[in-house]
């Protein structure tokens, strides 16, 4: 059920906060097998129904079970960002997010499965074992909040908060037949979340619709406001983006898309945007993880520790330059934004492979997994916009999602774009077939 | 193709060097990404305006 029809349904006394943590803690133990949960919080969460029965004050998310990637702390609970190196990390206070769900009446029930220390793409913690996609479970969920994009999918939490530094939100959410929203930069708090790389860090919803990831962002964004419907937005459509996803995957997206009536956009600049968060992105991760680097660097998996040791080892000249050529980027991409409300282009150039697939194919062409994403990544996160994904349909039974885009800090217009594609749609009312 | 043991002594000294103590495997792989990335860093640093600043 959406957290904006579960929260209406508690509002109205239809059902009890413990009803509903109970039916949420029913379909997890049912679903373990998606190994979308590192934790689950089962007696915590049920005393935190039976307080909020008497709670003077009920907030808009009153009663509403949620779930938050394992790199957000929850006060008492472990996180353990999915590596061996935190498996024994215990969380003294709430993450600022997490406080914020909570001043809105929500319940945590638990902590969800990632890339380990949100740092990859696939969910395949050699430490705690792979999130399985719902839609097909030999394939991947996508990373790195793959047990958000999981959960989500398969109704194990009404809404979930993943974070995004270079995809993380979108992935999963495209791979799992979800919504994610991925905020603009700064707009939500990062204290309390292990950090990736702090330029581009950010948390964000995925939830079944654009109406819940609002819902959950006025939780944890207190200077965010949902936007009253407007007119018909102006839309632009990212043809180099198109012409380097699947041509399946692409005509699932133009066809959506064209629902907008959008002109198109040809921004070959774009391209460069991987490189540039590149190299800002691997030296401020092998910064945050140099504590761990010199004491744990045996408890990596192998292939988060090669990108850290990469960003410790690249050239110090390599930072600097992606400093340089960010505000050359975003020179070039910001006028799009004086011509375009929204731009769209394919979330994912691909469906979700499956999880020993790598490399995977686009078009005839063989490309290694990471490299693959990374051109629809990184365009919108290396400058810190926010983007929504959303479903759009399906290639070969598997969910394709649609990116939206905005100017830096037009989260509410980019939102608003998405809700009105799902008042015409019903892509992300589509349930995996497990659960039908 | 192996890389050159003197890519990896090089490196591995910068890693000791910040109290960081990486096998050959680690190394191995950390040239094979490096080989990928400065390449294209180049490129850019050629790309991009001499007065563009950060």
């Amino acid at each position: 059920m959406s957290v904006a029809a579960l929260a209406a349904r508690l509002r109205a006394g239809e059902l009890s906060p413990r009803e509903a943590v109970e039916g949420y803690l029913e379909r997890i133990e049912a679903h373990r097998g998606l190994n979308a949960y590192i934790s689950v919080r089962a007696e915590g969460a049920l005393a935190e129904a039976d307080a909020a029965e008497g709670a003077a004050e009920r907030g808009p998310l009153w009663g509403v079970p949620v779930a938050v990637k394992d790199v957000i702390d929850v006060a008492g609970e472990r996180t353990t960002a999915a590596s061996e190196v935190l498996r024994d990390n215990v969380a003294s206070r709430d993450a600022a997010v997490v406080e914020g769900l909570r001043s809105a009446g929500a319940i945590v029930l638990g902590k969800l499965n990632l890339h380990e220390f949100a740092y990859g793409a696939k969910t395949t913690s050699e430490h705690f074992g792979a999130a399985h996609n719902p839609w097909a479970t030999d394939r991947v969920c996508g990373g790195s909040s793959g047990g958000s994009g999981a959960a989500a999918a398969a109704d194990l939490a009404a809404g979930t908060l993943g974070t995004d530094t270079a995809g993380s939100i979108r992935i999963p959410a495209a791979f799992c037949g979800v919504t994610g929203h991925r905020p603009s930069v700064g707009l939500v708090s990062n204290e309390g979340v292990v950090p990736v790389a702090w330029s581009f860090d950010t948390v964000g919803p995925i939830a079944r619709s654009a109406e819940d990831c609002s819902l959950l962002l006025e939780a944890i964004a207190p200077e965010f406001r949902s936007e009253p419907e407007g007119g018909e937005p102006r839309v632009g459509l990212v043809t180099s983006l198109l012409a380097q996803a699947d041509p399946r995957v692409a005509a699932v997206v133009e066809e959506a898309a064209g629902a907008f009536r959008p002109e198109q956009v040809d921004a070959p600049v774009l391209d460069h945007a991987g490189l540039i968060q590149q190299l800002m992105m691997l030296p401020e991760a092998a910064a945050a993880h140099l504590p761990w680097l010199r004491t744990r660097l045996a408890d990596y998996g192998a292939d988060v520790r090669a990108r850290l040791l990469a960003g410790l080892l690249m050239p110090a000249t390599a930072y600097p330059t992606g400093l340089r050529a960010r505000r050359w980027l975003d020179e070039h991409v910001r006028p799009l934004f004086d011509r375009y409300d929204v731009l769209a282009a394919p979330a994912m150039p691909i469906v979700a492979p499956l999880l020993d697939e790598d490399p995977v194919a686009i078009g005839g062409r063989l490309v290694p997994y990471r490299l693959a994403l990374i051109p629809f990544n990184s365009p919108w996160s290396c400058l810190g916009l926010p983007v929504t994904s959303v479903p759009c349909g399906f290639v070969d039974g598997l969910p394709v999602g649609l990116a939206l885009v905005g100017r830096r800090g037009a989260d509410a217009t980019v939102l608003r774009v998405a809700e009105a594609f799902q008042r015409e749609t019903d892509w992300h009312e589509r349930r995996p077939p497990l659960l039908v | 193709m192996g890389a050159q043991s003197s890519d990896l002594s090089f490196l591995r000294s910068l890693a000791e060097r910040q109290g960081v103590e990486p096998s050959d495997e680690d190394l191995e792989a950390v040239v094979g990404f490096l080989a990928g990335i400065l390449p294209a860093l180049a490129e850019l640093e050629e790309l991009l305006p001499e007065d563009a600043a950060p």
